[in-house]
């Protein structure tokens, strides 16, 4: 299909909204990144934080700040410059909401990290009860989750219109893409805005004086799953969309992309048992029928495995590639646009791995609340996604701030991502073996009275250290280049590479653009995974908890 | 004669144009990846709970 829009450059005003995400989330990357190394460091053993600063503060700053800023902002920052690449700039009143959004978001960051450095809402950042953080806090994290809907609406704004304006045609893929992705994040953090408006948020101020935790932790995992494939997808609108046209060949499927972002939608919500196996209030039953859901998920993901090695392949062969794996040499190697998300896949092999094994109902005994479990989140959204998002900066932010990647700065980030991964090899790789050995996350320092099992921890422990300090420098890197890129590097046009589908005349069908259909058959899913237990939760609760504040 | 060599110039055509006989190594490699994983773990629990 012929895409004229194919050719524009994003919309400079547009290009400035996005630009403000960005800022936002590379300051959040340097702070969180800093607090990451000074926790290995710590968990060493061999190094204690100046001043009385206390562990589940730091660990607090890096889960809020990575986990829920960084992500937050560069997705919707991305979502909001791909929608307006590929439907066109955006309207005055559509870009209004984008910086309704985007202020409402800092603001609340803003205010959520003045709770945390003031050591009132060290809490983490699951905020689980009965830990109680100041009602600043909890309002500051609703203000980042009410403006990413304001910023959200911009892109279904832009969306209905495209629809209006080309009836009968699917829309642009990568507006397709951002549209599902917004579309389950409005449906998911009703969870969270739920339970922190209704629960939390009363409890802390005083009107309450307990809380119901089951329900709460099940709100809170009713979003924490979809949470995690919220960072995902715009990782895959990459790979999907973006690395075929910057290698030189075809998406595979236009038709097969839609529908794993499909399956997606339906089945990454109704799934948050999975988080809660070892939970007491949730009948056995339940927790399998949301396994089976979860491993559905595999569906999507496999078929993404597929198309991609498919598109390699096919494009490796088209330039003469012979043999098994002749095609992997064709591949551009030294094209940092194509090399640093590649590296973020090959890590969501193992990622995928050790996923499958965290739902595996009863063998979640083996790993829950290890440090296996932090291994396998820095793969995957500390690797598999952040790695994509870093591969995609190198062009988009050059692209929007009308700059070039140079060859230096190419090179650059192609060392960064090395150094990533060797440092990444040895911190995840060491937290998924002492974790099977039994080793606790979110804990700080201890010999645990001289423990022999604990001594046993501590070599992998200073693995992690040394894996956080090289980590560190690619963190340092990463920063440098995103300077250069947004001030720095030359003036020129650098591409937005939006990629074409192998077979031009295959038209998605429209099936997929009918959302009654695919939202229906979300919220099914939700009320039959999730009706009975929640009844289950409230009439069968035990006395609600008071607050506590440990730290 | 004539017929061997029609055969090998097909059969090399066939194999380079447009196969995806790697993508489909590629897959089972994973495949085999994930399960090994999954079967490791799960003796791991098996011996312990
Ligand atoms: C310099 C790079 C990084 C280092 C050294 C690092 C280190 C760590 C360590 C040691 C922990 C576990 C601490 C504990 O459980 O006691 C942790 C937790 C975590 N990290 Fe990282 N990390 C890095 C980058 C990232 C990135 C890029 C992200 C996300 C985009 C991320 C997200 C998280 C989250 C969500 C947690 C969980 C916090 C919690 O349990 O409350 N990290 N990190
Ligand atoms: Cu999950």
């Amino acid at each position: 299909m012929f895409n004229p829009s194919a050719k524009l450059k994003v919309d400079p005003r547009d290009g400035k909204l996005a630009m403000a995400h960005f800022f936002v989330a590379f300051t959040a990357l340097a702070i969180g990144g800093l607090a990451g190394l000074l926790q290995t460091l710590v968990r060493s053993g061999k190094f204690e934080l100046p001043a009385g600063i206390g562990y589940y503060q730091i660990l607090t700053v890096h889960g809020v700040v990575l986990g829920l800023v960084l992500t937050t902002f560069f997705i919707m920052g991305f979502q909001l410059a791909a929608t307006s690449k590929t439907s066109g700039a955006l309207t005055n009143k559509q870009r209004i909401a984008g910086w309704i959004g985007f202020w409402l978001m800092t603001a609340g960051t803003v205010l959520a990290a003045v709770m945390i450095l003031l050591n009132e809402a060290t809490v983490l950042y699951t905020f689980y009860a009965p830990l109680q953080a100041h009602a600043l806090y909890y309002i500051g994290l609703t203000l980042v989750i009410v403006g990413s809907w304001i910023d959200g609406a911009a892109i279904i704004m832009k969306y209905a219109e495209w629809r209006r304006k080309n009836p009968g045609q699917p829309s642009p893929l990568l507006t397709f893409m951002s549209l599902v992705n917004t579309m389950m994040w409005i449906v998911a953090t009703i969870g969270v805005a739920s339970t922190v408006l209704f629960q939390l948020l009363p409890w802390s101020l005083g009107f309450v004086e307990t809380v119901n935790i089951g329900v709460s932790r099940t709100l809170f995992w009713y979003f924490g799953h979809p949470l995690v494939y919220f960072w995902l997808l715009p990782a895959y609108m990459a790979w999907y969309v973006v690395i075929p046209k910057v290698i030189g060949g075809k998406i595979f499927s236009d038709s097969l992309a839609r529908l794993s972002f499909i399956l997606f939608l339906l089945f990454s919500i109704p799934v948050g048992f999975h988080h809660q196996l070892m939970e007491p209030g949730i009948d056995p039953a339940w927790k399998f029928l949301q396994v089976i859901l979860t491993f559905l998920v595999v569906i999507p993901s496999l078929m993404t495995a597929f198309s991609l090695f498919a598109t390699f392949e096919s494009f490796g062969r088209s330039k003469g590639a012979t043999g098994l794996f002749g095609w992997v040499k064709k591949l551009p190697w030294g094209d940092a646009r194509f090399v640093v998300p590649f590296i973020g896949m090959v890590a969501f092999i193992p990622a995928g791995a050790g996923g499958i094994v965290n739902a595996s109902h009863q063998m979640n005994q083996v790993v829950h609340n290890t440090i296996w479990v932090t291994g396998h989140f820095h793969l995957t959204v500390a690797t598999s996604v952040m790695l994509t998002f870093f591969g995609i900066s190198y062009w988009l932010i050059p692209h929007l701030t009308g700059r070039t990647l140079t060859k230096a700065m190419n090179k650059l980030g192609i060392i960064q991502a090395v150094i990533w991964s060797i440092g990444m090899t040895f911190m995840s790789g060491a937290m998924h073996a002492v974790g099977l050995l039994g080793a606790p996350r979110r804990s700080s320092y201890s010999e645990y009275g001289g423990a022999a099992q604990a001594a046993e921890w501590i070599p992998y422990q200073i693995a992690q250290a040394i894996g956080g300090s090289i980590l560190f420098i690619g963190i340092i890197l990463m920063i440098y280049i995103f300077i250069n890129l947004a001030f720095f590097a030359p003036k020129g046009e650098q591409e937005f590479p939006v990629g074409e589908a192998a077979d031009e005349a295959e038209k998605a069908p429209m099936v997929f653009e009918n959302w009654k259909l695919w939202l229906g058959i979300t919220v099914v899913l939700i009320l039959f995974a999730y009706t009975i237990p929640f009844i289950d939760l409230i009439q069968n609760a035990p006395p609600g908890a008071k607050g506590y504040k440990l730290w | 004669m004539a017929k061997t060599e029609l055969s090998r110039k097909t059969k090399t055509e066939i194999e380079d144009s447009s196969s995806l006989k790697g993508t489909l190594a590629s897959v089972f490699l994973l495949g085999f990846f994930l399960i090994i994983t999954w079967v490791g773990v799960y003796l791991l629990f098996i011996s312990r709970f």
